[in-house]
């Protein structure tokens, strides 16, 4: 997948060996589920099971069983984006990269089951599936990045599952509109909170690509939520979207701009 | 408060992993590649890690540290991975107000496309973090990485100085 995970864990006590022994353990495990993601899913290595069957040397009969699972997901996220989501239809062929770093970053958060802590969060390159809470017991708090100036944020999310955002910002036009196999985006930023941190990714990537149209396909679906960014830096949501509540200090700043500060 | 920060790093075929650990959130980070062979560094200071390709030199940082009691107090945070190279982030604070937010170290590895970026980007961040001190984020959601490595090395930097 080429990009960078984190994983931050907030423990319940101050760590003792055994609780590091144990924690260490579990690191190594979400790692080693994050690599075998990569070997397996990977369109950029030749050698992947995803890559053979784009190429038409294995056939969908033939591949890994993570692999056929996947599939199985990404067609249930393709009619539940109404088609906005298609691996089926990427250039190159079958490309479910949209729904598998999130598969693959809430599969390794499942590593840390059982630990004592408050809560962890496993951050796959802005893509973010979360366990419990902060010490304080509050929820986590999540910046969207600002798709005008990635370096501030836009929103902040109160996150008690999982948070993708999609759009062409940082990485340039590599969204593709399913319908017409061409490069599209009608929405700056698409964020998407749920409870399945890969169908969020999907959906996050379908909404980016069919703009506002899109939140209505969220609104339907139970305990998931999507906020847009317009072209012209205006916010649309689901009803419930969980914007968090806004500090004095950050308060006056948004009335003053059109974007809350980045960090901290 | 007395600390006792535990750095785990190993480096096995392009994996870098920092596990960084204080009485709030343990970090770890994971740049691809395989398992882990840790070295354990006991010790009070933040700790150099090289970049996630293993191809580049790394240059180590000026490591401030936490100075006292005094009013005015500055700590260099740990070196983090961001969009084009390696960072880390000076923080001076008066009492518990941020005053100062410098880089203290930047390894962007001579590309010209990433100087021009660090040129525009990094005052921004430096900007962004004086101003920023009551939004208490836990993560960012975004298109791409962004700012996360600077947060990384500046929560770091404001660990060592027990805020």
């Amino acid at each position: 997948m080429g990009t960078v995970i984190t994983i931050d864990v907030y423990p319940v006590l101050a760590a003792d060996d055994t609780w590091t022994a144990d924690l260490r353990g579990r690191l190594d495990r979400a790692g080693m589920v994050l690599q075998r993601a990569d070997e397996v899913f990977s369109t950029w290595r030749r050698d992947s099971p995803v890559s053979r069957l784009r190429r038409g040397e294995i056939t969908p009969a033939e591949v890994p069983p993570e692999v056929a699972v996947v599939m199985r997901a990404c067609e249930v996220a393709r009619r539940l984006s109404g088609g906005w989501f298609d691996p089926w239809a990427m250039p190159g062929g079958f490309d479910p990269t949209g729904y598998v770093k999130g598969w693959a970053a809430q599969r390794a958060l499942r590593a840390l089951d059982g630990l004592a802590m408050h809560g962890a969060l496993v951050n796959a390159a802005g893509d973010i599936a979360c366990t419990g809470r902060q010490p304080s017991g509050e929820a986590f708090r999540i910046g969207i990045a600002d798709p005008d100036e990635p370096r501030r944020l836009a929103e902040i999310a109160e996150l008690t599952a999982c948070i993708a955002t999609s759009g062409t910002y940082e990485q340039g036009s590599h969204l593709v509109d399913p319908r017409s196999g061409l490069p599209a985006a009608r929405a700056a930023s698409a964020s998407v909170i749920g409870p399945d941190l890969g169908l969020a990714d999907a959906l996050a990537t379908a909404i980016a690509v069919a703009g506002t149209a899109g939140l209505d396909l969220v609104e339907r679906l139970a305990g998931y939520e999507a906020l847009v960014i317009d072209w012209d830096g205006r916010r649309h949501s689901t009803t419930r979207f969980p914007f968090a509540p806004v500090s004095g200090g950050a308060a006056a700043r948004l009335s003053q701009g059109h974007c809350r500060p980045a960090t901290m | 408060m007395k600390r006792a920060p535990i750095v785990i790093a190993g480096t096995v075929a392009g994996l870098v992993a920092v596990l960084e650990f204080h009485t709030t959130p343990v970090k770890l980070t994971l740049a691809g590649g395989s398992s882990v062979t840790p070295a354990v560094t006991p010790g009070a200071s933040t700790t150099t890690q090289p970049a996630a390709s293993g191809s580049k030199p790394a240059r180590r940082a000026k490591h401030g540290s936490a100075s006292g009691q005094t009013a005015s107090r500055s700590a260099t945070g740990q070196q983090a991975n961001y969009s084009y190279g390696v960072l880390s982030v000076k923080v001076t604070v008066s009492g518990s107000k941020i005053t100062k937010v410098t880089i203290a170290y930047l390894d962007d590895s001579g590309d010209p496309r990433s100087q021009l970026i660090d040129e525009q980007a990094i005052p921004i961040l430096e900007q962004e973090a004086l101003r920023a001190q009551s939004a208490n984020i836990q993560g960012v959601s975004g298109a791409s990485y962004t700012s996360e490595g600077f947060v990384q090395s500046l929560q770091s930097a404001l660990h060592s100085l027990d805020m």
